[in-house]
């Protein structure tokens, strides 16, 4: 396959469909590790495409258009009936957190031990879902703190001490899985 | 700085959420402190199989043509491009039931890459780090090219997954202009390369049983340009 694709720069100014589609796959990333349902997840990213093009024009040109994305989906999902379900029973907003992230038997050793992906899949699984949409928005989609506090409209602050007590969370659950 | 970092500082640092004030006295501190360094490593070992576990969902061909619709419905006046619309829909619609398109996922890899805090894990100009970096990590070698004679300089790499499968991506900048290029082994390389988004130049290219393929939005002859760095060879 030696291959010559392909071209090409315009002048025009972005539209919707040009900044929007490159987030495709992030926002079913997202869509999934909100909704347990996979085409539950995809109509979630159809009506988010949908009314992201029907508030396009009161999008803020300059701020952050990644965040006002995930912000639909994320809003459309909490107001649909399993969102409403979904709703987290802890308190996870508590800032003053303090995890010793040291532990005699380390999670991180299990995994290297097992090459087991199944344990951390079950893990991520079972959090709470607030917690996975952070690690989701941290590890997968690589925002930086400030544009998850945008995201997910909370201060930097509670990313971090949610940060912290979420991968806290993992490694517990697969110590309790491998002892 | 005579202390251990605390949780806060380890999971800030393997995040890339230090200031820079803070920087150098961290790092010197993770060089003398085989304790937290190994705290440190731990947490970006925990990013790292989240991040491979995570990325496995891949949204299919289909739900990206239904979105797609709904853009080609809202035009005002669609009707009067009917027919180029028509013959659109075919070609999504012929490409979606092949295998799905590679660019499009690509390209979102290449925006999200260059739009995070921490786009590469190994940062370095030199090939002779970056390269041997690479080892270990991937089922194959990774030439990386000496650019020193050209415009374009590297700035690191990082190991990315696609459909399950680990390939290489090497971020390279001209000028102010940053390139992405994704080096895949062929049996685990993108069989349908598909549409490159208006905005976008692509090149994909094939040696020693690798696939290459770059993306950027820059002129097309500064791809052709890289492509030639790579095949003068190391």
């Amino acid at each position: 396959m030696s291959v010559e694709l392909l071209r090409m720069t315009d002048g025009e100014d972005a539209t919707f469909e040009d900044l929007a589609m490159p987030l495709f796959a992030s926002l079913y990333r997202y869509a999934r590790s909100l909704a347990d349902d996979p085409a539950e997840a995809e109509d979630l990213v159809q009506e988010t495409y949908l009314k992201g093009l029907r508030g396009f024009g009161s999008f803020a040109q300059g701020t952050n258009f990644r965040a006002w994305m995930f912000r639909i989906l994320r809003n459309t999902f909490l107001t649909s009936r399993s969102g409403l379900r979904a709703v987290p029973p802890l308190s996870l907003d508590d800032e003053s957190v303090e995890v010793h992230v040291i532990d005699p038997v380390t999670p991180e050793a299990i995994l290297m031990q097992r090459l087991n992906r199944d344990s951390l899949r079950r893990a991520i699984d079972r959090l709470p879902l607030a917690f996975r949409e952070v690690l989701l928005l941290c590890d997968v989609e690589n925002m930086s703190y400030k544009e998850i506090a945008e995201t997910l409209s909370i201060p930097i602050g509670t990313v971090t001490s949610r940060l912290i007590r979420a991968r806290q969370k993992v490694r517990d659950l697969i110590v309790s899985e491998g002892s | 700085m005579n202390r251990d970092l605390t949780a806060e500082e380890l999971e800030r640092y393997a995040d890339g959420e230090i200031e820079p004030g803070e920087v150098v006295e961290m790092e010197q501190h993770l060089l003398q402190c085989a304790r937290c360094s190994a705290d440190a490593l731990r947490i970006m070992q925990m990013k790292r199989s989240l991040r491979e576990v995570m990325s496995d969902e891949v949204p299919s061909a289909t739900l990206r043509e239904r979105v797609r619709r709904q853009f080609t419905r809202s035009r005002p006046q669609w009707w009067m491009a009917a027919a180029a619309a028509v013959v659109a829909v075919a070609f999504v619609t012929f490409l979606a039931t092949r295998t799905s398109s590679a660019i499009p996922e690509l390209v979102d890899m290449h925006v999200t890459l260059l739009a995070s805090a921490n786009p590469v894990d190994v940062v370095s100009t030199d090939k002779h780090t970056v390269k041997p970096w690479f080892e270990g990590r991937l089922p194959f070698t990774v030439p990386v090219p000496d650019l020193s004679s050209t415009p374009f300089r590297l700035i690191g790499g990082r190991v990315v997954y696609w459909r399950g499968n680990p390939a290489a991506y090497l971020l390279i900048s001209k000028a102010s202009h940053r390139i992405s290029v994704f080096v895949f082994r062929d049996d685990m390389a993108p069989r349908n390369l598909g549409e490159v988004p208006a905005t976008i130049t692509a090149t994909a290219w094939h040696t020693n049983g690798l696939t290459f393929v770059a993306v950027a939005q820059v002129p097309a002859q500064d791809l052709q340009q890289l492509r030639s760095a790579f095949a003068s060879g190391p």
